[in-house]
């Protein structure tokens, strides 16, 4: 991610000169600064579907949609409604932009719920279908001028100045750069990070605290709401609108600027827009030439690099050395309990039960977890373990029963609110996120902790760096206590195994969780790194956290865990000591088999 | 009222088969094939160009149109599908999408961009084969729905009767599984993709005459087509031609009550309420929505 936040800032100002340059160059040429123009309005639309595409890998085809709801709510409210004469026409303007950005960041808001229904080729489908609806209706509505459209649309106009030709051309780079500042303070923040967490993994995004369902609603919302403020403006400038300029030909056009120009951030969208818009001055001649080479090209440049992947910088390849298990720092691995042990049961699990289809994989299971203690869930293969563990945060529901935390009944909850409430975890597999680096995978699991919002960080207001700052130090806190500040920007996917687990783990503490469950935080490791994972899973339980680990190295069972569990075909069998449950001749049989 | 109806079952037998040729791509390659439309306009003015050029009869422009598309989809499929499928899934969609725009402007190069017409199969546009209470079937409208019989037929005795048939079969449901047993499982995703193509192609020549053949109705047919296999259930083959022939028959009568331009959102609509209410439609299966 942070790849191409580096290229915006570096990119960004450059483009600005150009286009600041550009405008007194071809001054004297209408058309070339009428083509800038559209390009413009196209790069806002574009922008707000690279976000969704690169940044959350959401796909949308309803892109035109949303652009025909700006532009139509601008065409409607400046010729079919009468102003009061108080209002004068540039404050008109200004309302009627403000209404067709806010109605296509609402449909932004509706299609977000119906595409939390799908993945990807289904998406794609449904926002096709959406795009098609939207000019479908305004095809057929005769408020809105049926298939003539909407015409004399006035030029918008500040006094005397009319938002027309060079001055329309300033507005329109001006409505880019806007939007190309409020999308970089976006991404580069809390909710980029989000967007990220997203894009690589959507599961374990959930289970770090990330509400990926509002995050997926907020990003169909922001490139809605891009697309609309560009429509507004398409109308005002045009003059008019009408159905056949807001099909499905435009929400392709828009993909293929950000595919060609590359997805994810702002440069690439305005790249392509560009592009797009200097061949469709230069390329008449080419005629139907230039679509199906635009076709071609989508077919061709690899998603999602485009050409501004031209521009990246190669991360130094610092990858696959591990960090050498040394000494082990004495900084505090948890910098403040947040959950503050009590004499109450961290986690109460009360019969719980989860079946799929005919099988029971986890057969009316009690416990309670007190706090502070160091718990082992062990069982062969197979006997419910994981599950257990999803249901605990709410991955999977359980069939039946009861599962609560401190006082609060959670049964049943995403798995982002059991997080809210001090829950963190790793998977069996190490789920990070590939494409961010460690720290990152550090920071973003430390989204629950970070104050910034959503319109703090559009607007970087200084809640937003404080919160940043904060976050920084606290993940370069957790990475030093794990000794991994070495390896912080080396990203997560080209990481060796064992260090992969220790920046999952990492990634969890971050969060501050009151309750910690490990799935086999031991496989794969090797005996250096196995003795490591003991020292810090002991260190953590001193700081008063409460774990719960599955594992299957009997060693480190034994030699830390206050209790040990026993699951077998989805029952707990046993549950006591270490020392009295390896004794336990049920717990020998379930492991060796013998009766 | 009937007479609409047997009208929206002749452009519903178009929409049908691209539904099936949607499944089976999706079936074997798991990619949903955007461009399925634009190769139903393609085989249609392929069967223009050997009627018009070569003065071909126009079963021969069947012919040429369907192995055609034949030939078109094996290299669809190796040139731009497989290399596409390296990218991931997001990939493969956009790259499909793509194929959409090459191939609606590429047919306007080519043929320009103007619709063009197809010699009716027997006698001319009047020809009424049959008319009875209260409505008439043209000979056209009883060729359309007997050539989809017959494709049908075909399709079910190839995938279910022959040998190579079920081997293709086998290697959609389970590539490993069909390849620990021998069969080429890239061979196969070939040929699925190949017969899903010629099927468009087919399907864009019998329709053909009564729709004109060129022009910008891809986009549309593909939606269309992919609102019937969403009905009828995307994982299962006689949902997909049930699906497509209902959008057909809920199409003509929209336009025969309400006048042209009502149907279109109707239809998308109902693809928006059937993913929500029913994603898995009405035959399929509810496993196969989270792949």
């Amino acid at each position: 991610m942070s790849d191409r936040i580096a290229t915006d800032a570096r990119l960004l100002p450059i483009v600005a000169i150009i286009i600041v340059a550009f405008g007194f160059l071809a001054r004297g040429n209408p058309n070339l600064i009428q083509a800038a123009t559209f390009a413009a309005i196209d790069a806002v639309a574009a922008i707000g579907l690279s976000v969704l595409l690169g940044n959350v890998a959401q796909i949308s085809l309803g892109q035109a949609g949303f652009f025909a709801i700006g532009a139509y709510t601008l065409g409607y409210l400046s010729t079919a409604v009468s102003w009061p004469a108080a209002i004068p026409v540039w404050a008109q303007f200004v309302l009627a932009t403000l209404a067709g950005t806010a109605l296509a960041a609402a449909f932004g808001i509706v299609l977000g719920f119906i595409a939390l229904r799908f993945r990807g080729h289904y998406l794609a489908m449904a926002t096709l279908a959406f795009g098609l609806l939207v000019v479908g209706v305004v095809r057929i509505a005769p408020s809105l001028g049926g298939a003539g459209g909407l015409t004399n649309i006035p030029y918008p106009a500040f006094g005397s100045l009319s938002i027309s030709g060079f001055a329309a051309y300033w507005y329109a780079w001006g409505m880019v750069a806007v939007v190309a500042v409020l999308t970089f303070n976006l991404l580069r923040g809390r909710m980029g990070r989000a967007f990220e967490a997203i894009r690589n993994d959507d599961l374990a995004a959930e289970t770090i605290g990330v509400p990926t369902r509002r995050t997926k609603i907020v990003a169909f919302a922001y490139a809605g709401a891009l697309a609309g403020f560009a429509g507004t403006f398409y109308a005002a400038f045009l003059g008019l609108i009408d159905p056949s300029e807001v099909g499905v030909d435009f929400s392709i056009v828009l993909l293929l600027m950000v595919v060609v120009g590359g997805a994810g951030g702002v440069t690439g969208a305005i790249l392509g827009a560009t592009i797009i818009g200097i061949t469709n001055v230069y390329g008449h001649d080419l005629e139907n030439w230039r679509p199906v080479l635009y076709g071609l090209l989508v077919i061709v440049i690899r998603f999602p690099g485009g050409l501004i992947g031209l521009f990246a910088r190669r991360r130094a390849p610092r990858a696959a050395h591990e960090s050498e298990p040394g000494v082990t720092r004495s900084a505090p691995l948890v910098p403040t309990p947040a959950h503050a042990s009590n004499d109450r049961a961290w986690l109460r699990v009360e019969g719980v039960r989860k079946r799929f289809g005919g099988i029971v994989a986890v057969d009316d299971v009690s416990f309670s977890l007190a706090s502070g203690s160091l718990t082992s869930l062990i069982g062969p293969n197979g006997a419910g373990k994981t599950t257990l563990f999803n249901a605990i945060c709410g991955v999977t529901r359980p069939t039946a029963g009861r599962i609560t935390i401190g006082t609060r009944d959670v049964t049943g909850w995403q798995p982002h609110r059991i997080a809210a409430l001090g829950v963190g975890r790793s998977f069996q597999n190490a789920r990070l996120f590939g494409d961010m680096t460690v720290l990152e995978n550090v920071l973003a699991g430390g989204y629950r902790r970070e104050s910034a919002t959503l319109v703090s960080d559009l607007l970087a207001l200084s809640l937003s760096r404080r919160s940043e700052r904060a976050a920084v130090a606290r993940a370069e806190e957790a990475l030093r206590a794990l000794d991994l500040e070495r390896i912080a920007s080396v990203r997560a996917r080209d990481l060796a195994f064992g260090d992969r687990r220790r920046v999952e783990l990492a990634r969890a503490l971050a969060a501050e969780p009151g309750l910690l469950l490990l799935d086999e935080p031991a496989a794969g490791l090797n005996a250096s790194e196995r003795e490591r994972l003991r020292r810090d899973l002991l260190r953590l339980r001193a700081r008063g956290m409460t774990l719960l680990l599955v594992e299957h190295d009997m060693r480190l069972v034994m030699s830390i865990s206050d209790r040990v569990m026993v699951l077998e075909f989805g029952k707990l069998i046993a549950d006591g000591p270490a020392g009295v449950v390896r004794d336990d001749p049920r717990v020998i049989a379930a492991y060796l088999g013998t009766a | 009222m009937l007479q609409l109806v047997v009208a929206g079952l002749t452009v519903g037998s178009g929409y049908a088969l691209v539904a099936l040729g949607i499944h089976i791509i999706l079936r074997s390659t798991r990619v949903i094939n955007f461009a399925q439309g634009e190769f139903v306009i393609l085989g249609g003015l392929l069967a223009f160009s050997a009627v018009t050029y070569l003065h071909a009869n126009v079963w021969i422009g069947l012919l040429v149109a369907t192995a055609g598309g034949f030939l078109i989809g094996l290299a669809y499929e190796r040139f731009v599908l497989r290399v596409a499928a390296a990218g991931g899934e997001l990939t493969v969609t956009i790259v499909t999408i793509g194929t959409v725009y090459v191939l609606l402007y590429g047919h306007a190069l080519v043929w320009g961009s103007l619709p063009q017409p197809l010699p009716y199969f027997s006698g001319g546009p009047s020809d009424v084969a049959w008319h009875a209470l209260g409505f008439e079937i043209s000979a056209q409208q009883l060729w359309v729905l007997a050539l989809l019989a017959v494709a049908l037929a075909a399709l079910a005795a190839f995938f279910e009767g022959t040998e190579y048939g079920r081997a293709i079969r086998a290697a959609s449901n389970s590539p490993v599984g069909a390849q620990l047993v021998g069969i080429d499982v890239d061979r196969a995703r070939s040929i699925s993709v190949a017969i899903a193509i010629a099927l468009a192609a087919f399907g864009g020549t019998i329709v053909g005459p009564i729709t004109l053949v060129g022009g910008a109705a891809g986009i549309a047919i593909s939606i269309k087509g992919f609102v019937g296999a969403i009905v009828g259930g995307l994982d299962s083959a006689v949902g997909c031609t049930v699906g497509g022939l209902l959008v057909g028959v809920v199409e003509k009568l929209l336009e025969g009550r309400f006048g042209y331009g009502v149907a279109d959102p109707v239809i998308y609509g109902l693809l928006i309420v059937t993913l929500l209410v029913r994603p898995q439609g009405i035959f399929g299966s509810r496993r196969a929505i989270r792949d």
